[in-house]
């Protein structure tokens, strides 16, 4: 009978009642045993598990003393399952499944605090029906307001909040991402001293005593993140109160020195601005910009109708961005020179006391600033001018005056009292003072805040060696870093979807971060340490958030605090915190400070940014993220020493060589890629790479940046660059071949064009864009010329397709589009999108569904780009459908190429026949079928994906699915706009719209008729269902014809 | 007449017959059966036989491995790709398909053309054909990314009641390769019955004649035995003879039907057919020219035999030479962007060389020497010739494939396509086997039909009557 026994632990047992016995053990074995598997339970099984999953499957996890105890209690009747090797295995199986399953919705049980549901209020949880909540993503250059999609109480998709005044439903990549983050396997779980396991209390008794034995603080430190929570600034107020000689320091890599230290009080609305000028300011890029939601809604919205009038972008950059591609007048200088190009820009529209510093500016400079300066004279208190973040302070405090001076404040800008985060400082000045009394002995604690100031202080600061002199120093963090590696405490913080907090967006509106989830390991935040030094120590962040806004809802609600509270959940923000637009601030339009005279030509500059992707490194671990290729360089899973054609050259190097950048005497080794348009000697590096202890998917990937950052010029600095031997093997999604066609058979064409370019802007049509005053003169430019025709509808030997009732399509803006990747992000979330590691990106088997194509038309070195998201474009004819052996990708009654999953047998045909070549392929298992807590974060309503079997986009045809059965059940029609696909959800310039074509009063179908529409690649007569709005560029005429001077771009 | 004049005086007229000669002088219905029936008859193998068995051994086994790492990991073991979603896989199985076409050319077309030269090749010619067949079969099979489902492909009445897309070319190659596989088997397996017959009755060891007598199906060589036989090889012949063009232009399809530039264009089919046969007579020599001399076959596979090949190669090498020219010509005729970047991205892209590899090997070399009687007489320029044939028409598929593929109709999707090791073992492991098929074939079965060669000697010629005559 032994052999009955599932498992050699009860090998020893007698004959007989073997389950019984199984049960005897288990209660021997464990105290409490034969109680169900509970949440406790399931962590107690998790817990001190390390490494790649924590368990290894549902059936080792089940397989256990408890589970088969509580299997014999439950289902006595089945016991002769067990006499069967077979049907037992299948029996454990299924048991193991049902009852794993059962521990993990304990695990994402729901907050013991009343949350409230977004819009609809079930009564109790629908199996299958998820539910939404309104939160907020807290960043430090502003909230990002968001709600999130719960399915069984799990965080299933991030987005925007739809409704709120600042991002209207637009995300970034960032937030998106932040979702598998909340997921990460690599996340710490449990609170270690020296090494050696600990619990919560343990902590907070230590360092209370502490506090408490210092009487005033003294020689307690705390180092933070940039404090974005108005409840953990007013707990810190109480802190500074009672021990006044604590100190607090906030850092944050790509913060710190920048005007978003200050706290961020300027706005700026765009929607009231004809002329736009960027000082540096790459507010198109990512939420790197604070305002960027809101600052690419407004910038998109005044795109979308050419006709009815478009605003002007002018860029200034120093170095390639989405912002300076999508400019309609781009100049590239270098970071040095752009401060002084502010000065000349202020001193041409009349800044009072402005002194630039002499230099000489290129012809082509001097008339793009008279040019500048006169588009923006002419529309005074119609434009605005944003400043960059990373560049000296008198670039921010220039583009004010400029805008005083044209009378744009109050108009375009706004200028608040208040600012977005509560605790505005110096944040460099203040790390170095802590460095000064770590070294010099003052420290006896130091408590760090969910920041990793051991991987991103600038190197010459030796905060690493400073760090050791504090007598003990705890570390708050979602990971085991590197500054967790080396501090004495650890604590595992909980995610923002697992706590309670506030955060206020960039127009000032409060939202309140409601938590989605348990803490998934029990994590806690910088509230609770905060809290824990006060007299009340257990008052939770649940209560200290409604403790910090109980007035203001209570005065606004007529002091029915609790309604307004439940309304602020509800709705996602406090009502009447925005800042107030009305009240005139008074901004000089004079300038007195000093300007940074540009550094010589010959120097080579050395740009510090933060990643488009990971920004500062605290996202190395989010796969998705990190596979994203950037905008511009289309590169993934690295950073890069990002340089111009003409320098590569210059240096004599070739895309991929290794170089040494030197800094001052600080090294690191890079590899070299170039970007289209970047300024001549200068590098931009990326921060967040290049990580020791990111975890399994960010530890080594790139170089760390930060270890050439120095103190004093965080931003760009004069450095050097040396070619090493080697190739580093980047991982480059598209790349851009010379065009040497012309060259070669004696033809136009100087061959430093992008050759894909070329094609695509050229006979292939596939990029299509006219000047305003083009536009003007012919609304149907988009058709008209060579490659631009499109087939009738009856050129097909396939007779053609019947709808009878919705025909889906979709329409892609390109004048909107700001290639923010924002889209990509989304997708994975939604659509469960393996992630596939950089191997398998560099050999082109990245697993996107929709990407950004972006073609680089003229010469390399002064190119415009032009950015379009692709998709499957759902043909009409598609060729994808007719090859396919076995049927395996069908056309749907309402005009989708459906992909069925368990019919392909992997041909790979339909993708070789797909002009777009959107289809993605598992060429290996690249579905995370193992890791747990990924599980959790999978969208129920569609499939894994296993190897062998081709995927695409399906324009998300669960959500269509869902609106359907929806409207079926109000006996209804599906309404226009009900149906949201994940890109068009996540796109903040809501560049992309969905809909029924059928439905001629629909957003899509007035779309696809608008004269700018077109089809790509229309001429091989695929007829697809996804189509694109050409771009108008709203030229300035004094700067069109202006002849450039380039230095050639040879590479 | 001169030219009676010239035949009197040519060595390779038989003076008997008044044909060309194509079996050597001397020969006998006795010496051409000692000869054939001893290399398989003996017991003793030859040493040779069984290092080249060795390296076909060695090449099975690095199938094996290539096979089994296929399976466990996936076809991304492969340097199949975005946007080249199709690799050697595919190169290879059209390139062993084409090389299985000149078998079912000479055993069948010229049967019917009555080409009597043919008799001493046909036999091995169809062995050629049958490993080709088996070694292109697999890989349709093997590149699927889950071959374990691949039976979907036929229709097969299951339950789910789901029937595979007849508008799918692949559809079609699985009629059209097993349709193939099924007529070539049984072709060779009846014209070798008589052989059978006669080694059933030399056979000394039991084991021999009990193999070849059921092999046989009772060959007792009657007349009656004759003439069924002589019919069911013309049926046969007449089956198959469609298939020689058929089996080829239904693979040009997968290509054709696409609607990727360098794939849709209507040359494709006759100009598969013809490479097809080019590279299968290139193969028949790279097999033929050895055998020969190490078996020494001299007098059966003459110099008239590769002189005859060459010739089927010179003209065969034109046609798709013509084919070649009119891809280019037609991409600057139609005024076709699509055509006309895909053709000068296919000569001066980044693959370049690969065209012009192809360019090399199958026009270049081939059909500026092939004119020469003299070099087509040479047995070592026809062997290296045929070596470079094969490797010129491997590239044709590679450029076909490939560098289509690469650069398409989205510029942002263009890619590249680096082969892995495990591409290069794939391919490799398959020529291990097909050496190591056709060695057992030479081994164990008459690898030159008696039958055929007894009617092709002086004496089965009944009346010398036309030693006067021209001919015809």
């Amino acid at each position: 009978m032994s052999k009955i026994n599932p498992s050699a632990k009860s090998a020893d047992n007698d004959a007989g009642n073997a389950v019984n016995n199984d049960n005897n053990n288990a209660q021997d074995a464990r105290s409490g045993a034969g109680a169900p598997m509970t949440l406790d339970a399931v962590r107690a099984q998790l817990q001190g598990v390390k490494g790649k999953k924590f368990w290894r499957s549902l059936d080792e996890l089940a397989d256990s003393p408890e589970f088969r105890a509580e299997v014999e209690r439950e289902f006595p009747s089945a016991a002769q399952e067990w006499l069967d090797p077979v049907s037992r295995r299948g029996f454990l199986r299924l048991m193991g499944a049902s009852m794993a399953l059962a521990g993990l919705a304990g695990c994402t049980k729901q907050p013991d605090e009343t949350i409230y549901p977004y819009v609809k209020a079930p009564e109790d949880l629908i199996l299958g029906k998820p539910m939404y909540f309104a939160t907020a993503h807290p960043f430090p250059t502003g909230g990002v307001p968001l709600l999130m999609k719960s399915d069984e109480f799990r965080p299933i998709k991030v987005d925007g909040n739809p409704e709120h005044p600042y991002n209207r439903g637009g995300s970034d990549p960032y937030s998106q991402g932040t979702l598998l983050d909340l997921y990460d396997p690599d996340r710490s779980k449990k609170v270690t001293y020296r090494g050696e396991d600990r619990e919560w209390m343990d902590f907070a008794q230590a360092l209370r005593e502490k506090v408490q034995e210092s009487k005033d603080g003294t020689g307690i430190y705390f180092l933070s993140a940039t404090i974005t929570s108005p409840t953990l600034a007013r707990q810190w107020q109480a802190v500074q109160a009672a021990y006044p000689k604590a100190k607090l320091v906030q850092y944050d890599p790509a913060i710190a020195g920048t005007y978003a230290e200050k706290g961020i009080n300027t706005r700026y609305a765009l929607s009231a601005a004809d002329v736009i000028v960027s000082l540096d300011a790459d507010f198109l890029s990512s939420a790197s910009y604070p305002g960027f939601h809101g600052l690419v809604r407004d910038y998109a919205n005044r795109r979308k109708d050419p006709a009815a009038g478009m605003n002007r972008l002018y860029a200034v950059e120093s170095m390639t961005t989405t912002t300076g591609m999508k400019a309609e007048h781009r100049l590239k200088l270098r970071a040095s020179e752009i401060p002084a190009f502010a000065a000349e820009l202020a001193k041409a529209v009349g800044v009072a006391g402005v002194q630039p510093p002499a230099y000489a500016w290129t012809s082509e400079q001097q008339a793009f600033l008279a040019a500048l300066a006169k588009d923006l004279k002419a529309n005074a208190g119609k434009s605005a001018v944003l400043p960059g973040m990373y560049q000296d302070a008198s670039v921010a405090e220039l583009a004010q005056a400029i805008n005083a001076a044209l009378g744009n404040v109050g108009k375009t800008v706004f200028v608040s009292q208040e600012t977005v985060n509560p605790l505005p400082s110096d944040q460099i000045a203040d790390l170095k003072a802590l460095v000064a009394d770590l070294n010099a002995g003052k420290v006896d604690w130091l408590v760090i805040l969910n920041a990793n100031p051991i991987y991103t202080t600038p190197a010459d600061l030796n905060f690493a060696s400073a760090f050791n002199k504090a007598n003990i120093v705890a570390h708050l963090g979602s990971h085991m870093d590197e500054t967790g590696q080396i501090a004495h405490w650890h604590v595992p913080a909980a995610h923002y979807l697992e706590s309670w907090s506030d955060v206020r967006a960039y127009d000032g509106t409060v939202s309140i971060v409601q938590p989605m989830i348990d803490p998934l390991y029990g994590g806690h935040t910088a509230h609770h340490v905060l809290q824990m030094l006060l007299n009340d120590p257990l008052v939770s962040p649940y209560d200290a958030v409604r403790a910090t806004w109980q007035q203001v809802l209570a005065k606004n609600n007529k002091g029915d605090f609790e309604l307004g509270w439940r309304k602020s959940l509800h709705d996602g923000w406090v009502e009447g915190t925005a800042f107030d637009t009305a009240a005139k601030a008074n901004v000089p339009a004079e300038f007195h400070g000093s300007v940074p005279a540009p550094a010589s030509q010959e120097t080579l500059e050395i740009i510090y940014r933060p990643d488009p992707s990971i920004y500062d490194g605290r996202w190395s671990n989010v796969g998705w993220l990190q596979e994203l290729p950037k905008p511009i360089l289309n590169l993934s899973w690295d950073n890069a020493a990002i340089v111009s054609g003409y320098t590569l050259t210059k240096l004599g190097l070739k895309e991929d060589d290794i170089v040494e950048l030197n800094v001052g005497g600080k090294r690191v080794q890079a590899p070299v890629v170039v970007a289209p348009g970047h300024p001549d000697n200068s590098v931009t590096v990326y921060l967040g790479y290049g990580r020791e202890f990111a975890g399994r998917v960010g530890s080594g990937a790139g170089f760390n940046a930060y270890l050439i950052r120095t103190v004093n010029a965080p931003f760009y600095t004069a450095g050097s660059l040396r070619k090493l031997d080697g190739k580093w093997g980047v991982a480059i999604t598209k790349s851009h071949y010379q065009d040497h066609r012309g060259a070669r058979f004696g033809q136009q064409g100087s061959g430093d064009n992008s050759l894909e370019a070329d094609e695509a802007l050229g006979p292939r049509g596939i990029i299509r864009y006219a000047t305003l005053e083009e536009f003007k003169v012919n609304p149907n430019f988009a058709h008209e010329g060579e490659g631009r025709e499109t087939p009738e509808s009856d050129t097909s030997l396939f007779p053609n397709w019947q709808y009878n009732e919705a025909a889906w399509g979709m329409s892609i803006d390109m004048n909107s589009c700001v290639g923010c990747n924002a889209c990509i992000v989304s997708c994975y979330a939604e659509n469960n999108i393996a992630v596939v590691g950089k191997q398998q990106v560099r050999i082109g088997r990245d697993m996107q569904w929709i990407r950004i194509d972006t073609y680089f038309e003229g010469d390399l070195a002064a190119p415009r780009a032009h950015f379009q998201p692709m998709n499957c474009q759902q043909c009409e004819n598609a060729p994808c459908e007719q090859v396919c052996p076995v049927g395996a990708t069908v056309h749907s009654s309402e005009g989708l190429n459906v992909m069925v999953y368990n019919r392909c047998i992997g041909t790979r045909y339909c993708s070789n026949n797909c002009p777009y070549k959107v289809r993605r392929f598992n060429f290996l298992l690249f579905s995370d079928y193992e890791t747990e807590s990924l599980k959790l974060m999978r969208n129920p309503d569609v499939t894994v994906r296993t190897r062998g079997v081709m995927e695409k986009c399906s324009y998300c045809v669960q959500r269509i699915s869902a609106a359907k059965i929806t409207a079926d059940k109000e006996n209804r029609p599906v309404r226009d706009g009900e149906i949201i696909t994940a890109c068009q959800q996540a796109c903040p310039a809501e560049a992309i719209v969905f809909g029924d074509l059928n439905d001629k009063t629909s957003r899509a179908a007035k779309l696809r008729a608008n004269q700018r529409t077109y089809q790509v690649i229309a001429d091989v007569n695929t007829r697809p269902r996804t189509t694109y709005m050409a771009e108008v560029l709203n030229l300035n005429p004094e700067l069109e014809a202006t002849p450039a001077e380039h230095m050639p771009a040879k590479g | 007449m001169a030219t009676s004049e010239v035949k009197q005086v040519d060595p390779g007229i038989d003076p008997a017959t008044g044909e060309f000669r194509v079996i050597g002088q001397g020969q006998t219905f006795r010496s051409v059966t000692e000869k054939i029936t001893r290399i398989v008859l003996t017991p003793h193998t030859p040493l040779g036989w069984f290092a080249y068995f060795g390296v076909g051994g060695a090449g099975v086994t690095v199938l094996m491995v290539a096979l089994v790492w296929l399976f466990l990991k996936g076809v991304g073991i492969w340097a199949v790709t975005q946007p080249v979603a199709w690799g050697f896989a595919i190169i290879n199985f059209v390139w062993w398909i084409g090389i299985g076409h000149a078998g079912t050319l000479i055993s069948a077309i010229l049967l019917l053309f009555k080409q009597g030269w043919r008799n001493s090749i046909n036999r091995f010619a169809e062995a050629m054909t049958i490993f080709a067949v088996v070694c292109a079969g697999m890989f349709p099979l093997i590149h699927l990314g889950r071959p374990w489902v691949a039976y979907w492909v036929f229709p097969l009445p299951f339950t789910m009641n789901v029937w595979p897309q007849f508008r799918s070319p692949l559809m079609w190659d699985v009629f059209a390769v097993s349709t193939y596989a099924t007529i070539s088997v049984v072709f060779w397996y009846i014209g070798m019955v008589p052989d059978f017959g006669t080694m059933r009755d030399r056979a000394e060891s039991k084991l021999a004649q009990y193999a070849y007598g059921m092999l046989s199906l009772g060959w007792r060589g009657s007349v009656r035995h004759w003439a069924r036989y002589e019919t069911a090889s013309l049926l046969l012949a007449g089956l198959a003879t469609p298939l020689v063009l058929s089996v080829h232009t239904v693979i040009s399809f997968d290509f054709a039907v696409a609607a990727l530039p360098g794939w849709h264009t209507t040359i494709f089919p006759p100009y598969f057919v013809a490479g097809a046969i080019y590279s299968g007579f290139a193969m028949v020599l790279t097999l033929a020219i050895p055998l020969r001399k190490y078996y020494g076959l001299e007098a059966l596979v003459t110099e008239r035999h590769i002189d005859n090949m060459g010739k089927v190669m010179l003209a065969t090498g034109f046609i798709v030479g013509y084919g070649y020219g009119m891809e280019v010509f037609m991409a600057w005729y139609s005024a076709d962007h699509w055509e006309a970047f895909m053709m000068w991205n296919r000569m001066f892209g980044p693959m370049g060389w690969s065209y012009w590899v192809l360019v090399t090997c199958n026009l270049f070399i081939p059909l500026t020497t092939l004119w020469s009687r003299k070099l087509r007489t040479s047995i070592t320029y026809m062997f290296i010739l045929s070596i470079i044939v094969n490797t010129g028409m491997w590239f044709e598929r590679f450029v076909i494939v490939v560098t289509s593929l690469y650069r398409d109709y989205l510029p942002s999707s263009w890619g590249t396509y680096y082969a892995t090791k495990w591409d290069y073992m794939t391919y490799i492991g398959t020529l291990g086997l097909f050496t190591f098929l056709f060695l057992l074939f030479v081994r164990f079965l008459p690898m030159i039909p008696m039958s055929e060669i007894r009617t092709m000697l002086p004496a089965a010629k009944i009346k010398p009557k036309a030693v006067t005559e021209a001919g015809d």
